[in-house]
């Protein structure tokens, strides 16, 4: 497993070691190839963005990287770990390493913002006095603080999207993965995700962006890996 | 674990009409278990009185010495087969037939200790060898005849008694045993089906614990603490509806059944085993709750 002090170090200058790696992965969903032979490496502390239409395997790198799903060959390494390898015991601990806000959000609708992002912290054992303060502080960086008492249905999209965003923040992981973050958001309120993306960036966090919002892209002026039909097509 | 209980709880607050229905249909389920356990525990009173009473009863002949009887009780009490032996003297049979006949002291005067015979009572341990028993005590130099007092009305012959009772006995085991599977099994399925509501309308939860790092212990505990609290509701519930019943009906009962212990006259008796009831119950309802709810989530799983 990766070193918990490589975040813990709080610092952009950490060595930049190797935190993903794909080598020749392809996956098929029946007779639908998502990716293949896909090849790429994003070290730690990279910003990077996947970046490609609907149905280039986006989402799928992301899936694979989490071990939601196999892929058919290949090797993935993450964070010094052969993924494939991972055993089903070992599969929680790797996950809690890893922030990830989803495309559709999943959150509980039955629970407040707070209670949300608890969870994640009630997931990672972190004693219950501690997470007020650790709530708060995500709370305040993705700016809803003033909305922690409120639930799913009473938030815009944008506002789910940014507590789908706290609870990855919170665990402080070494890696977040975002699929498409700023999907159906107004160009002010993906402006604002992605300068929270790129705040925790700037404190040595690894962070991969699946999106098509080209003009976010262009703007950020990070890594890109270019996907299309499964295929990487520009890097 | 705090934190685990706080969603149990929250999920139930948040999902009440679900949450009655199971506790609902739990208490029906356990109340008619503690149904039959009363009735199980009153018929096996009665069947245990009926059993102990003393059915065989050797009548000796005059004359005969005391060395003798004692050698014959001995023998019957090293008997395996047999249980209680108890001598009645001359004048304990004289003193039991006046007692029978308290209320008509003229039919206690008219008569003479010498025409009581001494006996020796005992009881069986299994009623079908009672035939035998009977044969090998007639045969007993000291014995002059053999009586069997257990009767339940209408039989002709001992072989009837003995049949009737062993039907009745039967029929209570079997009847209360399928009884008792019957309510086992409709109530685990109405745990697993209630559970697995439950669990689908928290499919959704499952599926993002799962995805932020969750361990299996993790997902499962709230669930195993939310079925916990139904079934201990729901024994709780259907236990004291049936305390409140049996406390409102044991005089009468009492009164009615005589001697026959259906109940136990004792307080502290009558309490203990209704929390004795109670504590099988809670450990038979949590095993069914933790069995259930991993059913249900494994299930749950699957469907995924």
């Amino acid at each position: 497993m990766w070193e918990r002090s490589v975040w813990l170090n709080n610092s952009s200058s950490a060595t930049l070691r190797l935190m993903v790696k794909f080598n020749k992965v392809t996956k098929t969903y029946g007779e639908v190839t998502a990716l293949r032979d896909v090849s790429f490496e994003v070290k730690d502390g990279e910003f990077v963005f996947l970046m490609g239409p609907s149905g280039a395997g986006k989402t799928t790198i992301l899936k694979l990287i989490l071990k939601e799903i196999f892929p058919d060959t290949g090797e993935i390494n993450v964070g010094g770990v052969d993924v494939l390898k991972i055993q089903e015991k070992d599969l929680p601990p790797f996950r809690q390493k890893i922030g990830c806000v989803f495309q559709d959000f999943k959150l509980l609708n039955e629970r407040t913002v707070e209670e949300n992002i608890e969870i994640a912290l009630a997931v990672l054992d972190v004693p219950e006095p501690k997470w007020k303060e650790r709530v708060e502080k995500v709370l305040k960086l993705v700016g809803l603080l003033e909305r922690r008492g409120l639930f799913p249905s009473q938030l815009s999209g944008g506002e789910i999207q940014r507590v789908s965003l706290a609870r990855a923040l919170v665990v402080n992981p070494n890696l977040i993965l975002a699929d498409e973050p700023t999907g159906n958001l107004d160009w002010e309120k993906a402006d604002e995700i992605m300068e929270v993306l790129e705040k925790i960036n700037a404190e040595g966090k690894t962070v991969i962006v699946a999106t098509h919002n080209k003009e976010i892209v262009n703007k950020m002026k990070k890594r890109i890996i270019k996907l299309s039909g499964g295929k990487i097509i520009k890097e | 674990m705090k934190y685990q209980t706080k969603s149990a709880i929250t999920s139930i607050k948040r999902f009440p009409y679900q949450s009655l229905a199971a506790i609902f249909l739990l208490t029906v389920t356990f109340l008619v278990v503690t149904i039959l356990a009363v009735v199980s525990y009153s018929s096996g009173k009665v069947i245990a009185y009926f059993e102990t009473r003393p059915q065989v009863i050797a009548f000796l002949k005059d004359g005969t010495t005391t060395e003798t009887i004692s050698a014959l009780q001995h023998k019957l009490q090293n008997d395996l087969r047999i249980k209680e032996v108890k001598y009645v003297s001359k004048e304990e049979a004289l003193s039991i037939y006046k007692d029978a006949t308290i209320d008509n002291p003229l039919l206690g005067e008219l008569v003479n200790p010498s025409i009581f015979p001494a006996s020796l009572e005992f009881s069986l341990n299994d009623l079908s060898k009672a035939q035998g028993i009977i044969e090998e005590v007639k045969s007993e130099a000291i014995v002059d005849s053999v009586g069997f007092t257990a009767s339940l009305g209408g039989e002709k012959s001992l072989g009837d008694v003995v049949e009737r009772l062993r039907k009745i006995t039967l029929y209570l085991k079997l009847g209360g045993g399928f009884f008792a599977l019957l309510l086992t099994g409709t109530s685990f399925l109405v745990l697993v089906i209630t559970l697995g509501m439950r669990i689908a309308s928290r499919r959704g939860e499952v599926e993002i614990l799962n995805l932020i790092g969750a361990k299996k212990s993790f997902i499962k505990k709230p669930i195993i603490i939310e079925s916990i609290i139904y079934v201990v509701s729901g024994v709780t519930l259907g236990w004291l509806m049936i305390l409140i019943a049996v406390l409102y009906i044991a005089p009468s009962a009492i009164n009615y059944f005589g001697e026959i212990p259906v109940l136990p006259r004792s307080p502290l008796m009558f309490f203990s085993i209704f929390g004795i009831i109670l504590l099988s119950e809670a450990v038979m309802g949590i095993l069914l709750a933790t069995i259930g709810s991993n059913l249900a989530l494994s299930r749950a799983s699957r469907k995924k």
